[in-house]
This record gives C-alpha cells, sequence and structure tokens, in this order.
C-alpha cells in the first residue's frame, strides 16, 4: 500500500541495478536530501550547529570505518587516531598555503598512507591481535601529537583553523560549514553504495567471510586488505578535516582521543556492520542520545522530580544510555539498521504479513 | 480545578513580586562541566561550592533584588556535548560559563568571543587567555599554571634555602596540561642558577614506577609533581616509596583532602599550591553553613563543606558575583559586555580572605596571579607563606608571547 507494489520484481537489467530499486525508497531518498539540503533555512541555529551538523560529520567517520569494519571485516580501534592525522594535516597543508580544496585531499592521502602502514599489521593478524595492533596506532599517533610542538601548535596544543574558501565558497557561516559537510556525507554515501557492486567491493566482502577462501578463488588478500586500509583511512581522514574544518574549528589531541575511537566502533556496531543507513542511525544514536538524555533528565531535575544528588544525576543518563545500547542489541544484534529494515519490510506488503525482500 | 486556580494565584503573585522590583532580573550562569568523565575528582566539590555560593547570594536578597540562577550540565569532557551546551545555555540567556575542561574550552573560545559572553577559566585553561586586549571575554581570574609554578619555585628559593646549584624534578602527566610549566622552568632556571630535568609518565597515571625510580637516581633537592585526579595520590606514594622525603614534594594545585586520605598518614609535610584558603573558618563559608547548609537548601552532601575544591567553586563564584554587581552599576539587564566590564572594574577583592585580593584589568585577566603553599599537617593544609604573586613580570611576558602567537593563529 505504502510502497505500491508486493515485491521486488526487476524486468530488465537497468531497473536491476539501480541504487534503490523500488520507486517509494527513491522518493524517501530524494525527500531526505531535499530536507536536508534546506535544513539551515528552518532548523534553529542551536540545533543546527549542535545536532544536524555533527551528526552529519559523524555519519561520515562512521561510513568511512564501516568500509573497513563492516565489509572487509577488518577492525579497527584506533580510528579516531586517522581522523586526527587528516585534521592536522588539513589544517598545517592549508596554513602553508595550499588551496583548502587540494589540502583536503592530501589530508586524505597523508591518512590513507600512515593507516595503511598500520594496517599492513592486518596482513599477519586477525581478529582481538588486528584491534591491538590499531589500538597501537592510536596510542603512537596521540603520543606523537602531544609531544612533537611542530604538529601540536605549541602552547596549550590548541590549533585554529585558518578562514578557507571551498571553491567559490568562504567556509564562515554555520550554513556554509554545514553544507559542505552535508556534500562529503553524500559523497562518501554515494560511493559507499557503488562500492558494494564494484570488483573491489566483491573482493572486500569476500576476504571478510574468508580470507583464504578468498585467496582460492583469485583475490590477492595483501593488495585487498592493504587497498581497504587506504581506502578507509582515506575517508577517515577528509572526514577529520571536515570535522577540524567545518565544526570544531580549533583543533586539540583531546579531541581524537582512544574514548573517541570507542564510539566510532560504538556507532559501526549499533547502527549496524556494513550499513549505510545504520551508520547514520548509529552515528545519531551514539552522538546525540547522551545529550538528549542529559537535557531531559536535567530538566525533570528542575522540576523537582529527581530528587538525588548532583552527582548521580550525571550519572543516570549514562545509565539509561547503557541499557539502552545492551536493550537495543539484545532486541536486535544486528543493530539499528536491521530494525529499520524490519519496518521497512513490514510496510512493503502491508496490510498483508509476509514480504519478500 | 482547584489546582488550576492555585497555580493561576501563585503566578500572578510571582509575576507581582517581579513587577515591584522594577529591574530585577534572573542572571543565568551556565555551569556546563564534567562530571563523569576525567575531571570527576574535582567537579562533585567544585560544583557544590559554586551552587550553594549562589543560593547564599539569592538567600541574601541578590544583588539589588537580581537571583541568580545555575545552569548545571554534564558535558562529559566531550567537546561535541560542550559544543550543544553552550549553544543552549546561550539560548536560554546565559552570560557566564564554566566548563571547567580543556577539550570543552578550546573548542568554544573563539565562539565565546563572537557572542560576547564571559567564559571563566579559573586556576585552569590556556594561561595565555589572560591577556585581555586578545581574549576579551575569557577570564582566569586566578593563578595560571604558569604563576603556580613560579609560586612554587619562589617558595623553594625564600623558604627552604636557596636554588643556586641545587636540582629539581618536575614529574609531570604526558599531556599539555602536564607540560605547562616547562617554559617557566627553563626561565627560571637561567636566573636563579639551579637545574632541573622532566619525567614524564603516561596518563592517567596510575602507573609510575618507572619514572620515580630515574627521579631516585637523579637525586633531586626538590620535586614538583604535575598531574590531576588519582595519578597525585600515586606521585606521592611512589616518590615515597622511592626515598624522596615529603617535605621535598611541591604540587601544582591539584593536591586536596581526597588525595590526603588517599595516601594516608606519610602525606605529612607535603606542599601544594593553593589559590583559596580550605576550611569552615572563613566569612562566606560561616554564612553558607548558616543560610545554605543547616536549612537544608546545600546542593550536596554537607561534609564536602569546606573542603579545597569546595572553596575554589565558592572563591569562583564570589568574584563573578563581585563581576555582576559592578557591571549592574550602570543599569541592568546584565548582559555579557556589561559583565566584561565588571570583571574588569575588580580592584582589591578577597572574598572577604578567602583568596588573595584580585584586581582585574582590561589587560589583566588573571588579577594579579597571587596565591601561597600550603603544607598537610596530617589533618589539613595548613598556610605556610602569605598570599603573593612571585614573578610577575616574567609571568606576564610568558602570558603576552604566547597570546601573540595565538593572535597569529596557533
Amino acid at each position: 500500500m505504502f510502497y505500491r507494489l508486493s515485491g521486488v520484481y526487476q524486468t530488465n537489467y537497468a531497473a536491476d541495478r539501480k541504487l534503490w530499486k523500488i520507486p517509494a525508497d527513491r522518493w524517501q531518498v530524494i525527500a531526505v536530501l531535499v530536507l536536508a539540503l534546506m535544513a539551515p533555512l528552518y532548523v534553529s541555529p542551536l540545533y543546527l550547529g549542535s545536532y544536524v551538523l555533527p551528526w552529519v560529520i559523524w555519519s561520515a567517520a562512521a561510513l568511512s570505518l564501516t568500509l573497513l569494519m563492516g565489509m572487509a571485516g577488518q577492525l579497527h580501534f584506533g580510528f579516531a587516531a586517522v581522523m586526527a592525522i587528516g585534521a592536522y594535516s588539513s589544517i598545517h597543508l592549508v596554513r602553508a598555503g595550499i588551496p583548502f580544496e587540494i589540502a583536503l585531499i592530501l589530508s586524505g592521502v597523508v591518512s590513507a598512507v600512515i593507516g595503511t602502514l598500520f594496517g599492513g599489521a592486518a596482513l599477519r593478524v586477525k581478529g582481538l591481535y588486528l584491534v591491538m595492533a590499531t589500538l597501537a596506532m592510536q596510542y603512537l599517533v596521540d603520543w606523537v601529537v602531544v609531544n612533537v610542538p611542530w604538529i601540536s601548535g605549541g602552547a596549550h596544543a590548541t590549533l585554529r583553523t585558518p578562514a578557507v574558501n571551498f571553491l567559490v565558497m568562504p567556509i564562515d557561516s554555520l550554513a556554509a560549514r554545514y553544507w559542505l559537510a552535508l556534500g562529503w556525507a553524500v559523497l562518501i554515501t554515494l560511493f559507499f553504495l557503488n562500492v558494494k557492486r564494484t570488483s573491489f567491493g566483491r573482493a572486500l566482502v569476500a576476504i571478510r567471510d574468508k580470507d583464504f577462501a578468498a585467496a582460492v578463488i583469485g583475490v590477492d588478500p595483501f593488495r585487498t586488505k592493504l587497498a581497504a586500509f587506504f581506502t578507509s583511512s582515506f575517508l577517515g581522514g577528509v572526514t577529520g578535516a571536515i570535522l577540524a574544518f567545518c565544526y570544531y574549528r580549533a583543533v586539540t589531541p583531546e579531541q581524537f582521543g582512544f574514548n573517541v575511537s570507542i564510539q566510532l566502533v560504538a556507532m559501526v556496531l549499533v547502527g549496524g556492520l556494513g550499513s549505510v543507513i545504520g551508520s547514520y542511525l548509529g552515528a545519531g544514536f551514539v552522538l546525540l542520545a547522551p545529550i538528549f538524555l542529559t537535557n531531559a533528565i536535567s530538566s525533570l531535575a528542575a522540576a523537582g522530580w529527581v530528587p538525588v544528588s548532583q552527582n548521580f544525576l550525571s550519572h543516570l543518563p549514562l545509565i539509561i544510555y547503557g541499557a539502552m545500547i545492551i536493550g537495543f542489541l539484545l532486541f536486535e544484534p544486528l543493530g539499528l539498521a536491521k530494525i529499520y529494515d524490519n519496518i521497512r519490510k513490514y510496510f512493503l506488503v502491508w496490510p498483508f504479513r509476509h514480504a519478500k525482500s | 480545578m482547584k489546582w488550576l486556580r492555585t497555580t493561576a494565584l501563585t503566578a500572578a503573585l510571582a509575576f507581582g513580586s517581579v513587577t515591584t522590583a522594577a529591574t530585577a532580573d534572573e542572571i543565568k550562569i551556565g555551569l556546563l562541566q564534567d562530571f563523569t568523565a576525567v575531571y570527576t575528582f574535582l567537579t562533585g566539590e567544585y560544583n557544590q561550592g559554586q551552587q550553594d555560593y549562589l543560593t547564599l547570594i539569592n538567600e541574601e536578597g541578590g544583588i539589588d533584588g537580581n537571583t541568580f540562577t545555575a545552569i548545571v550540565r554534564d558535558t562529559g569532557n566531550q567537546p561535541q556535548r560542550g559544543i550543544e551546551a553552550y549553544n543552549r545555555a546561550k539560548e536560554e540567556g546565559a552570560v557566564l560559563f564554566d566548563f571547567l575542561s580543556t577539550p570543552v574550552s578550546a573548542a568554544i573560545l573563539d565562539q565565546a568571543d563572537a557572542d560576547k559572553r564571559v567564559v571563566i577559566t579559573p586556576v585552569h585553561g590556556r594561561g595565555d587567555a589572560s591577556d585581555g586586549t586578545v581574549f576579551p571575554y575569557i577570564f582566569p581570574m586566578m593563578a595560571t599554571y604558569w604563576a603556580q609554578a613560579a609560586n612554587l619555585i619562589e617558595f623553594m628559593k625564600t623558604n627552604e634555602g636557596g636554588l643556586e646549584g641545587k636540582k629539581i624534578a618536575i614529574v609531570h602527566i604526558d599531556s599539555p596540561f602536564g607540560k605547562e610549566p616547562l617554559p617557566i622552568l627553563d626561565a627560571l632556571a637561567a636566573q636563579e642558577k639551579f637545574e632541573y630535568k622532566a619525567f614524564p609518565y603516561a596518563s592517567p597515571g596510575n602507573e609510575q614506577s618507572a619514572a620515580w625510580s630515574e627521579v631516585r637516581r637523579y637525586q633531586p633537592d626538590f620535586v614538583m609533581i604535575w598531574g590531576a585526579g588519582g595519578g597525585q595520590a600515586v606521585s606521592v606514594k611512589t616518590a615515597i616509596q622511592n626515598g624522596i622525603k615529603p617535605e621535598q614534594i611541591h604540587s601544582v594545585i591539584w593536591l586536596a583532602e581526597t588525595d590526603a586520605a588517599n595516601v594516608g598518614p606519610m602525606m605529612k609535610g607535603v606542599k601544594r599550591f593553593e589559590a583559596t584558603a580550605s576550611g569552615l573558618d572563613h566569612p562566606i563559608i560561616q554564612r553558607i553553613q548558616e543560610k545554605v547548609i543547616t536549612p537544608g537548601k546545600g546542593a550536596g552532601d554537607a561534609k564536602n563543606v569546606g573542603t579545597s575544591y569546595y572553596n575554589l567553586g565558592v572563591a569562583t563564584m564570589a568574584v563573578s558575583v563581585e563581576a555582576a554587581r559592578l557591571g549592574l552599576e550602570g543599569g541592568g539587564p546584565l548582559d555579557g559586555d556589561k559583565l566584561k566590564a565588571g570583571f574588569e572594574k575588580i580592584a582589591g577583592y578577597d572574598a572577604e580572605g578567602l583568596m588573595p585580593a584580585i584586581t582585574i584589568t582590561a589587560e589583566d585577566h588573571q588579577g594579579g596571579g597571587a596565591g601561597r603553599v600550603s603544607e598537610w599537617d596530617g589533618e589539613k593544609w595548613a598556610p605556610v607563606s602569605d598570599w603573593h604573586a612571585a614573578y610577575p613580570e616574567l609571568i606576564r611576558k610568558t602570558i603576552e608571547d604566547s597570546a601573540a602567537k595565538y593572535k597569529e593563529g596557533h
């Protein structure tokens, strides 16, 4: 009824190759995109600057990470360090006089090279051992940034982003910063949706499922794994630069600490591994749920409904947040993306009960 | 419908009382701090002191009828949550902010300047924000880390037998905060002819034995410890295990009653910098006891009252309320510009003896940078020097140099 069809039945190859095969899905995506583009016109600066903008950027970061973790199956617990490299390189490159557009790409390349270097560990180790290797990257990058004043910016280790133009648009107003971030998120999304149906994307999936089986059918694990780290680190590096220029505008080492890496992994897992919509939902959940909970509980407390100490009051949102993560994962281990998928499938054939996917 | 009538009546009464007080206003202060992540060793007591002082001022009738409201939120030390909390509190009308977090403050400094909102960064945050010409709306308003280091060095020089030819070991957490005193030590080592060596330990500092066994080999005359939270008690304990005498240990401001309790009896003799007096024996704290704590209006556990961090919180709000009072002299309502002007009018204010007298000017937002050294005598922190500012010219020069670099974009 809502989707106007009883299942997915293509009659020609062109229709089967479409990104969104069902017209209703396509219309939804277009509607969301138009709404997102117009957001500066109808969303207040408070919500645009503190909710929508960080959500868009962190979704791009989650997408970059899920390419590696979800598609290629390589665990990465140091992704904040990758973003840090991108953020710091972009600022130093722009300071050196390189145009912002090129600095963005170069910062991605710097991240990709360093990220691939550490990704080399993936050639020898898997699973938890790879987690250890990427953790080492996190701590090494942290240490270098803090201990090399030339990178971190000397006194107080705060680097401000210089004023820049992207093409002709000056990146200073909130709307301009939002549109640039949105543009990058859309670009990564399109890349991710398309890479799934290239030979490279299929090679990644083969490596994820069993790397020696992939080798037997002619996928070179050496090249594919390194390429996975390279691509994901490139995207992560540019996202780090976007984060620095569009959102924080002053970069300190603490912004890319270990806890941020864990948050990124949480976004990917809670959203659903290897899913585009999951990256958006996961980033939104991990980023915004604590803020909503804190505000809700604080306003309840202000009205006198929660008579507990300030200390307990501050921890209460964390308790609820933790329970929510466990709840979601118990309810649907495949993440928020699967919950969305279930709802979509229900409405796909509503009022009937069973859907063919 | 009785409840409706009651509500309407209460509302009418409330509005009535507002109109009679003519210019009376509600001044909102954003205390958007980290209650759950890194600064937890301090935030609870500090924030409690801040809230209790504001309650005291409201109980005493406010300032010309203007009352204070604290907007308290947890930011978990995460910049994105700090930015959200700041933007929200700004919409609610807050004119003064205290983040008590380096990453959150760093992400908001420029925005606050653009929005003309006052941010206080007492005894933490960027030292160069003391330069009011570069950071017009940021007020460190108490001794910066640089002034703290200078104060400890001067104490060693004047009270502990001079510095010439002596060796100082500085054992610090390996972070930007831990490295803060090093430029001051560089400058003073040349001037006072002592040598020093830095021994970093990895964050968060639960394990420091590697650093301290090297300190033992260095055989220092004095030791400075520069960390925060749980790592501080570990520093003191490991130092003593490595043969350092408690009397040799001098700490940054972050060493308090809780750390003394964690270290135990061997803590006796350890010294620290302090920017405010601890204990209950001060007029303001007495009034808080009488008008806020005893009637049960306190913001937290009554046994925290009088601890170092509680009194520090009280002092920060005492200075802020004084600034608000001076800012309102030209008439309300209070906005960021008036509050800034109020801060810059503060002259010789000492919160009734709770802190050294501070004088803030348009150039000097540190307020002089005075402090003193106190010693743990087994039960409390007993002052062993008088309030004074050490090496003020050197500190000022460091502030101006660093601020000039910031202006260039660093």
